[in-house]
């Protein structure tokens, strides 16, 4: 017997996402497996070719699982009912550092963050913004589109559309226009976050969103979400299902699939912040560089499997 | 990406759950999955390092005339052959084995 280690593979080769709800998480024969604990089945996930797993409540995860989602760099997100609220994620962020303080260079200077910020309107909207305007102009010429947006897309596939309104805090009160958009924003998260972190950067540091966890989620997801989980969510509210988040979990996996964004999320984000038009910071001349260096690796630079 | 078939006969379950990671086990021993030349590469690694004295054999998409490629481990009855530059398989009798 040889000995062959288990290497993560990169972003773009991956199914977007599963969701997991009830069931024991665990190892068996080195693969991760869903066992029903009451007729005792076994579920095999590929674990290794999906971005992120999302774990509903009702399911109880094993150290080997933990460790063996950590190995092939899938993100483990933990999630509420329908995906909605977010408890955890499996994954620390920011685990190159030239790319943390790259990140982190971008957004702590006004002018650099302000190009960033422009790149992310002109990915968004297809044509750059007017120049001279400060972030918070480009905020609000964002907000006018983004509600009519909304407005054109619910008018297109005939939904009554009151305005994007939500209580975080009580999921069963808003409309199912409004719902159906939740969930499938949650989905949009989810593998934006796995990719940041795949790409080496932080979450939490964001250019138009700020102090929040996933604030850079928040930045990078609002550049694709118009053209791919906002159509889905408002075509699944206009049939009025009898199971909104599932309808709409497969209505996004087919919108990622058709809109190739597990390919182009990286290389977007790259993109975006290379508007800034400065290189990564080289290591200071006195800094000691690794005893061990890391192997090389067939999947992304943030992954930090061994 | 390509479309990926491993079938596997005789090979330890650390094998088998290695594969699971990736593939999808449709019936036992019998994998299949959506990947691309380096993820297939990798696989086949896992392949040749975990089959020990088991038979393995992949099948993949590609352009080729006949659509697919594919290539094996271990013995088994039947072997690949080339015939006019297209590759068959031979089968051989039972005493043979």
């Amino acid at each position: 017997m040889g000995f062959i280690p288990l290497k993560p593979i990169p972003e773009k080769d991956r199914m977007s996402m599963i969701f997991v709800g009830m069931g024991q998480i665990d190892v068996r024969d080195g693969a991760f497996v869903v066992i029903d604990e009451v007729n005792g089945e076994r579920m095999h996930i590929p674990v290794g070719s999906v971005a992120c797993l999302l774990l509903e409540p009702g399911t109880r995860v094993s150290h080997a699982a933990v460790k063996l989602a950590a190995t092939v760099g899938t993100l483990l997100i933990w999630v509420g009912d329908a995906g909605v609220r977010l408890y955890s994620a499996g994954q620390p962020g920011g685990a190159r550092s030239d790319k943390l303080l790259y990140q982190a260079k971008l957004a702590l200077d006004d002018s650099l963050r302000l190009k960033v910020v422009r790149k992310m309107f002109e990915l968004r909207f297809g044509e750059p913004p007017p120049s001279r305007r400060s972030i918070e102009q480009l905020r609000g010429m964002e907000g006018a589109r983004v509600r009519k947006t909304y407005q054109m897309l619910a008018k297109q596939y005939g939904v009554k559309w009151k305005g994007r309104r939500y209580d975080p805090t009580q999921w069963e009160s808003s409309d199912v226009a409004n719902q159906c958009l939740s969930a499938a924003t949650a989905c949009l998260y989810g593998i934006t976050e796995a990719a940041i972190l795949a790409a080496g950067y932080a979450p939490a540091i964001g250019f138009l969103h700020t102090g929040k966890p996933q604030s850079f989620v928040y930045d990078i997801a609002d550049i694709v979400k118009f053209e791919t989980v906002v159509p889905a969510a408002f075509r699944i509210a206009a049939r009025h299902p009898a199971t909104p988040e599932r309808e709409v979990r497969i209505a996004c996996r087919d919108a990622f699939k058709q809109s190739r964004v597990l390919q182009r999320l990286i290389p977007m984000i790259e993109d975006v912040l290379a508007a800034g038009d400065i290189e990564p910071p080289p290591p200071a001349p006195e800094a000691m560089l690794p005893a061990i260096p890391e192997p090389a690796s067939v999947g992304d630079q943030g992954h930090r499997s061994k | 990406m390509a479309m990926l078939v491993v079938v596997t006969e005789a090979v330890p379950p650390r094998l088998r759950g290695r594969l699971a990671i990736w593939l999808l086990e449709i019936r036992a021993g019998v994998y299949v999955g959506d990947v691309s030349q380096r993820i297939r590469e990798m696989i086949w690694e896992q392949v040749d390092a975990l089959a020990e004295d088991g038979n393995v054999a992949m099948a993949w998409a590609s352009n080729h005339e006949s659509g697919f490629e594919f290539q094996t481990y271990g013995t088994n009855r039947r072997e690949p052959i080339d015939h006019d530059g297209l590759r068959l398989v031979r089968f051989l009798p039972q005493e043979a084995n």
